[in-house]
């Protein structure tokens, strides 16, 4: 069986290309034609075969809201584990990011300097910011800087336009904010340590 | 002289850093010299005689311009002259600003220009010169067109069009073009590529030619505006519309709300700021008329409870007078006054009798008065005795009942006594107890009347007034919006149904024009296809026979043969001399017969107008279309607003409908509560006042059952004293009697004795009177009488006493008593009416108590209020950032009573804009979410900043919301579908002018073929053929260009129906519309992948060699540069260019023109062998071209030269330019 077999769009390859690193493809992406592969993927029929193909390959094309990600069948609770790791410092950008004046919402538009300036100007801000751990960022700004191309690469924003250095939060961004609400935290009562506490992800 | 016409000389005059050059051309020329002497600008020079265009020398934009370069001095001369076979003439080139030509009838003279000190002349002495010598000098020739003209044959000025080199047809361009193309190509590479571009740049000028940066900007633009477009109509953003719609609606409520909230909070703070000293003032004077009135009261109570007193004390006097002489009176009744009144009544009549008896018995007795007085003496003695007995007696009876008496009464005062304390006993606690009960009996009463006052007391009575004319104007300003509303819908819908008719209007003239053009396109497409199937058969058909081999046949045969037959390719045509000039051997006249074929040139300029005529319809199409959007735009932008206007209005209505509806059930609501409020109110107000009646009766009944036992008891012990006393007198009675009795049984039987005694006395009397002879029997009568009478007056004398007091009390008493009576009832009555008028006024003065109370209480609860508002407003809201968004509002308010707390406002105002800030970060989150589903610069521009502001944000919403109203989004398609229509036309007229010019390559190709056919290498056999063939282009921008042409063609012009409409009836103009999207998108990628600038003519086709150089055949290949040696090449390439240029001149100049000669340049020639040299020369003037060619210096090869030129560059920098002296071994 090969790709004219099950019939599927010819931006097959694009979309693997995307979502087998990890990325995520958005609907109000506009880089790569990102917007144009989230429709392919959004049309039932293609969705079923793509869906058939990428099985077969042991991957599993995931919906969310406005946004498409691939999913491993059975994979490892190492391979977990590493993601949820990877995923903690997300937890603090998010907060960061939630407690703006301006919060930053799916779609918004913001520049990295008009984040490092509200923390600037903002001690607890500031100290959120400073939470976040990013080697190599020596001022505020750059910290941002990273902290944005860091999203930037794993398809949470998209750098719209390098002259302004403006950013556009993508609809992926609600996995994001899907994880961190899927987060319980619950108070250990019958254990030793009557203190601890955890995190539960559902 | 030359039987031809030929460049015969070029003399340079101050040119560049030549002084002076005279460099003959009229055959094969060589230049010698080493690099950057001057060759390429000498062969630059001679090409401008043919190109006159100074900007297609090839001269790098780096380097100096023609002009400048080699006009550098104003007597600098470019000197050309022309052989012919009449006349020679030159023209000369000089710059006058720019650069200019004038012919001269003459041939070249250096006295014309030089002066005797061969010093170059300014322009005005030459020509003045010439003049001078009768010779015709033009004028100046301005433009570089107007030369070419003059030169290729086509200038109708008869004065000027002898000067021509050749006469070249509509097509000459392309002389010089070839010679440029031939010039500016010799040293590149030689394939394919090149030899198309030295076609097409033959064929073309430079604005044939699709630039696809254009394209692409409009493909751009076009697909920008697809996207937006695309994004805009998809179900999640329409969604997120609505979400935003809807959130803006709430928002603005909400605000409105808050707004509203803010200045009644205003209002009550100011409110209360200002009425707090005059509610204290208010409250103030009510505690003091409180007061008044209760002293008031106090006053009269004290009044009315003093007269009362008086009655009451005078009412217990009639009362205890009236009951003492009842009881009297009583009293004398149990003794029988009346009887005794009436004995005491006879009482004088009955003495009178009496003295009359004794005054008989006197008479009777005075004769035996001796005896008489003895037995008188002896029964007086006795009656005295018994008379001292019974005296005795008596006093001994009369002392026992005295003694019992005095007992009696003693008994009779001590229960008196004892019965008076114990009355006075019970009235002590009957009075506490009636006084207890009276006080509660008030306070019943009280009550009673509280209940009255407040059964009839309307409570919340303002509040609820405000509440119910709050109603009526709410519901009159609803009622008014509904109708307003109404009418407005009414309005929408006309001003719809108005737009939907000038719609389909407008959508019917579109299409109607649309079959029009295109039904008349279709019919000039036949009509060409017609003239097309002509000319293509033309060449096989009787017409190119007769081109071909009849001279003029357009006048002879031309006039009597259709056109059918002259395009028929089966009637094998044969000259024949002897019928020539006959018609079947029948010489006809035909001077008068007017010409009925046409030429080629006539059906190619029919074809062409069709042509322009399809474009003009097209463009009028286009027009139409545009106007038609046009007017649509207008349309919509009228009734748009309108709409959206009306919309709007609507909305608002609806809007204050709800909000009105929302108020009016919340008021309803509140009136309700109030009305409940006052109800509960009454009720409660009831409930305690009937629970404290309740409790007053109980305290009544009990105190009634207190007093009831009280009685009972004190009654018992009455009882018991009042027994014990009668127990007490009944044994003294008893006693007394007993004794009395014994004492009268004793009297009895002495007074039985004595008269015993008495009656033997009166016996022995008797009978001493008998004796004496006195009737006895009289005196007996009379003293039986006597003390009849006697014994009547003492009974009479008993009562005496009695009757006197009765008398007198009747006197004093018994006969006032009714007047008593009376008095005592109207006493009675007074103190009723007292007591009534009494509860009267404590009533009255009880529900102004109260009612004074209550206004009190209300002043001071409001004061409390107002104060705990204040100072929750201060500690609570002041502080708060709600205050500082509405603090304008707030404190700006008018003062004006509400019906709200300011406590609850506040707490209202923070509850709802916790609510509202959470609504705000829903509505910002949908609009940001659909502006980023856009990009930055999407042409609807819907774009908000993250730092945009709440004003901002509302704008947005609002935009959209008129965005909607006004249906831009179907202008928008309508603009979209315009531009996808104007795209593809523009691509399609592009690709049509330029696919337009294959057919000349076609054309060109096969000439080159048939050209190619007829070399002669035999005397080399070094090159045995060279062929030629064309292919499909294989560039896959101008394929899909073509695509689209292709699709254009097919489809029409217009595909704005079909451009997002959903419609099933035009489903299929959308699956064409798509198919066209499809193809400009793939246009565009390809566009950019391929990364060219334009599509030119080279790029519409592909050519392949096959070439055959001894044993080695190239097979079909695009690149002809490894056929052989360098030599090989180069002379393969100059046979090719030479082909070319021949071909070109051939096709460019007139048939009738033959007597020509141009020039073929090619720099350097260096590399090839003098053999292959004199093969290329013979090839080249076998097609009447001469070979100007570069070498760096001497090898032999210049000696096949007719011509050759040396360059030398002098000490002074100039660079001279003379003959070399070589023989020539021309072939």
């Amino acid at each position: 069986m090969n790709e004219i077999d099950y019939n599927l769009p010819k931006q097959t390859h694009d979309i693997f290309a995307i979502m087998a690193r990890g990325h995520f493809i958005s609907s109000n992406g506009t880089k790569d034609n990102m917007s144009r592969l989230y429709d392919i993927i959004n049309n039932p029929e293609n969705f079923d075969r793509l869906q058939a193909f990428f099985n077969v390959i042991r991957y599993n094309i995931e919906r969310g809201n406005n946004y498409f990600y691939f999913s491993r069948l059975n994979e490892a609770n190492s391979l977990i584990e590493q993601k949820l790791e990877t995923f903690e410092r997300y937890i603090d950008v998010i907060d960061l990011f939630a407690s703006m004046d301006n919060k930053i919402t799916i779609g918004s538009r913001f520049r990295p300097s008009e984040i490092a300036e509200e923390c600037n100007a903002n001690v607890r801000l500031k100290q959120k910011l400073q939470k976040i751990p990013m080697y190599r960022s020596e001022t505020l700004l750059n910290k941002v800087r990273d902290i944005c191309n860091l999203m930037t690469r794993d398809s949470f924003l998209e750098l719209e336009d390098e002259q302004t250095e403006s950013y556009k939060v993508l609809d992926a961004y609600t996995y994001l904010l899907d994880m961190i609400n899927a987060i319980s935290i619950y108070e250990e009562t019958t254990g030793m340590d009557t203190n601890s506490s955890g995190i539960i992800l559902n | 002289m030359e039987n031809t016409r030929i460049l015969n000389r070029i003399v340079q005059i101050n040119i560049s850093n030549v002084k002076y050059a005279d460099i003959e051309l009229s055959g094969n020329t060589c230049f010698v010299g080493t690099n950057n002497f001057g060759k390429t600008s000498l062969q630059r020079a001679i090409l401008f005689f043919y190109s006159a265009n100074s900007r297609g020398l090839g001269i790098a934009q780096s380097q100096k311009s023609f002009e400048e370069h080699y006009f550098r001095y104003e007597n600098s001369y470019l000197i050309y002259e022309i052989a012919t076979p009449e006349k020679n003439f030159f023209v000369m080139v000089y710059r006058h600003n720019k650069l200019v030509f004038r012919f001269v009838d003459s041939p070249y003279n250096p006295d014309i220009f030089l002066n005797s000190n061969d010093e170059a002349m300014k322009i005005k002495e030459i020509v003045s010169n010439i003049e001078k010598q009768g010779i015709f000098v033009s004028n100046q020739i301005d433009t570089f067109e107007r030369y070419r003209n003059i030169i290729f044959g086509t200038e109708t000025d008869k004065q000027l069009s002898k000067f021509y080199l050749l006469k070249g047809n509509e097509k000459y361009q392309n002389i010089p073009k070839s010679i440029t193309n031939v010039f500016l190509s010799s040293k590149s590479s030689i394939d394919s590529r090149f030899i198309k571009d030295f076609i097409a740049n033959s064929l073309t000028n430079e604005n044939s030619s699709i630039k696809l940066e254009q394209v692409e900007r409009q493909l751009r633009q076009f697909n920008e505006k697809y996207t937006d477009i695309e994004t805009y109509v998809k179900k999640e953003t329409t969604q997120l519309i609505e979400l935003i719609d809807k959130k803006y609606d709430q928002v603005h409520m909400l605000k409105g709300a808050q707004m509203e909230m803010a200045d009644k909070l205003g209002s009550s703070l100011r409110y209360a700021e200002t009425q707090n000293e005059s509610i204290r003032e208010a409250a103030k004077k009510k505690e003091e008329e409180l007061e008044v009135l209760t002293k008031a009261h106090e006053e009269q109570l004290y009044t009315i409870n003093e007269k009362q007193n008086e009655i009451r004390e005078e009412i217990g006097f009639y009362d205890r007078t009236i009951r003492e002489a009842n009881k009297k009176l009583k009293e004398y009744k149990d003794k029988n006054i009346d009887e005794a009144v009436e004995k005491n009544a006879e009482r004088e009549k009955l003495q009178v009798e009496l003295n009359i008896a004794r005054r008989e018995y006197e008479s009777l007795t005075s004769n035996v008065a001796n005896i008489e007085l003895k037995y008188s003496s002896l029964i007086e003695q006795l009656r005295n005795d018994k008379a001292a007995y019974v005296n005795k007696i008596n006093a001994r009876t009369s002392e026992i009942f005295n003694h019992y008496n005095e007992l009696q009464l003693l008994q009779k005062n001590e229960f008196n006594k004892r019965d008076a304390e114990l009355k006075q006993k019970r009235d002590e606690s009957l009075s506490e107890v009636t006084q207890e009960v009276t006080a509660k009996q008030i306070e019943f009463n009280e009550l009673k009347s509280e209940e009255k006052v407040i059964r009839t007391t309307r409570f919340y009575e303002q509040e609820i007034k405000n509440l119910e004319n709050e109603l009526a104007e709410l519901r009159a300003v609803s009622y008014k919006n509904k109708s307003e509303r109404a009418i407005k819908q009414n309005m929408v819908q006309t001003i719809q149904r108005e737009w939907e008719n000038l719609e389909t209007k407008l959508k019917t003239a579109l299409t109607n024009q649309i079959n029009q053009t295109n039904n008349e396109i279709i019919k000039l497409k036949n009509e060409i296809k017609e003239v097309e199937s002509k000319l293509n058969v033309q060449h096989d058909a009787f017409y190119g026979y007769l081109e071909k081999n009849v001279k003029n046949w357009q006048n002879t045969i031309g006039k009597v043969v259709n056109e059918k037959i002259l395009f028929r390719t089966d009637i094998s045509p044969e000259l024949k001399e002897a019928t020539a000039n006959t018609l079947y051997g029948i010489s006809l006249n035909l001077d008068n017969v007017e010409v009925i074929s046409k030429s080629i040139e006539e059906y190619q300029f029919e074809k062409n107008e069709r042509l322009a005529h399809i474009r003009d319809l097209e463009e009028g199409l286009t027009k139409f279309q545009t106007a038609n959007n046009e007017e649509k735009m207008l349309a919509a932008d009228k009734f748009g607003k309108q709409l959206g206007e009306f919309k709007e209005d609507l909305k608002v209505l609806t809007y204050s409908l709800e909000l009105a509806d929302k108020r009016e059930q919340k008021l309803q609501i509140e009136l309700e509560d109030w009305k409940m409020k006052a109800g509960g109110e009454v009720e409660e107000s009831l409930t305690s006042n009937r629970q404290r009646l309740n409790l007053i009766e109980e305290e009544l009944a009990v105190l009634t059952k207190k007093k009831n036992n009280l009685l009972n008891d004190f009654n018992n012990q009455f009882d018991k004293v009042k027994i014990f006393s009668d127990e007490r007198l009944a044994d003294l009675k008893e006693r007394q009697e007993t004794e009395i009795s014994e004492l009268e049984v004793e009297k009895k039987n002495q007074v039985k004795d004595y008269e015993a005694k008495e009656d033997e006395l009166s016996k022995e009397k008797e009978s001493n009177f008998k004796s004496k002879g006195v009737d006895a029997k009289q005196l007996k009568e009379v003293e039986g009488r006597m003390k009849e009478l006697q014994a009547s007056l003492k009974d009479i004398e008993q009562y005496a006493q009695i009757v006197s007091d009765y008398l007198k009390d009747k006197r004093e008493k018994f006969d006032k008593l009714p007047d008593l009576i009376q008095k005592k009832e109207e006493f009675v009555k007074s103190n009723n009416d007292l007591g009534a008028q009494l509860d009267e006024n404590t009533g009255k003065f009880n529900l102004k108590r109260m009612e004074l109370n209550k206004q009190k209480r209300t002043f001071d609860e409001e004061l409390i209020e107002f104060n705990n508002g204040v100072n929750f407003f201060s500690n609570n809201f002041r502080e708060t950032p709600v205050y500082n968004k509405y603090a304008d509002i707030i404190e700006r308010a008018e003062p004006k009573r509400t019906n709200y707390n300011i406590m609850d406002l506040c707490t209202q105002l923070l509850k709802n804009d916790s609510h509202f800030n959470e609504e705000y970060g829903a509505f910002q989150r949908y609009v940001n979410e659909f502006a980023g589903k856009f990009k930055i610069d999407n042409h609807f521009n819907f774009i908000i900043r993250n730092d945009a502001t709440q004003g901002e944000y509302e704008r947005f919403a609002q935009n959209l919301r008129s965005f909607i109203n006004e249906n831009k989004i179907e202008l928008s398609i309508a603009e979209t579908a315009t531009q996808i229509g104007l795209v593809t036309d523009s691509i399609a007229t592009k690709v049509k002018e330029l696919s337009g010019q294959k057919e000349k390559i076609q054309h060109i190709i096969t000439l080159i073929g048939e050209d190619f056919k007829k070399a002669e290498f035999e005397e080399s056999k070094l090159i045995e053929f060279i062929k030629i063939k064309i292919e499909e282009s294989d560039n896959k921008v101008y394929r899909l260009l073509k695509r689209i042409e292709e699709f254009r063609e097919e489809h029409g012009l217009v595909y704005n129906e079909g451009l997002f409409n959903t419609d099933f009836a035009t489903g299929q103009k959308r699956e064409i519309s798509g198919r066209a999207v499809k193809l400009l998108e793939q246009l565009r990628t390809a566009i950019k992948e391929q990364e060219q600038d334009e599509i030119r003519l080279q790029d519409l086709f592909e050519l392949k060699f096959n070439i055959k150089e001894g044993m080695n055949e190239t097979g079909w290949t695009h690149k002809i540069d490894s056929i052989g040696s360098t030599g090989t090449d180069i002379l393969v390439k100059a046979i090719i260019y030479i082909t070319l240029l021949h071909v070109f001149i051939k096709e460019s100049s007139h048939r009738s023109s033959s007597e020509f000669k141009v020039h073929c340049i090619i720099d350097e020639v260096g590399q090839i062998s003098a053999h292959y040299l004199r093969e290329l020369l013979k090839f080249a003037k076998n097609r009447n071209i001469m070979m100007i060619n570069g070498l760096p210096n001497k090898s032999g090869l210049e000696s096949h030269y007719r011509y050759t030129y040396q360059f030398r560059r002098e000490d002074t920098g100039n660079v001279r330019i003379f003959p070399s002296i070589v023989t020539e071994v021309e072939a």
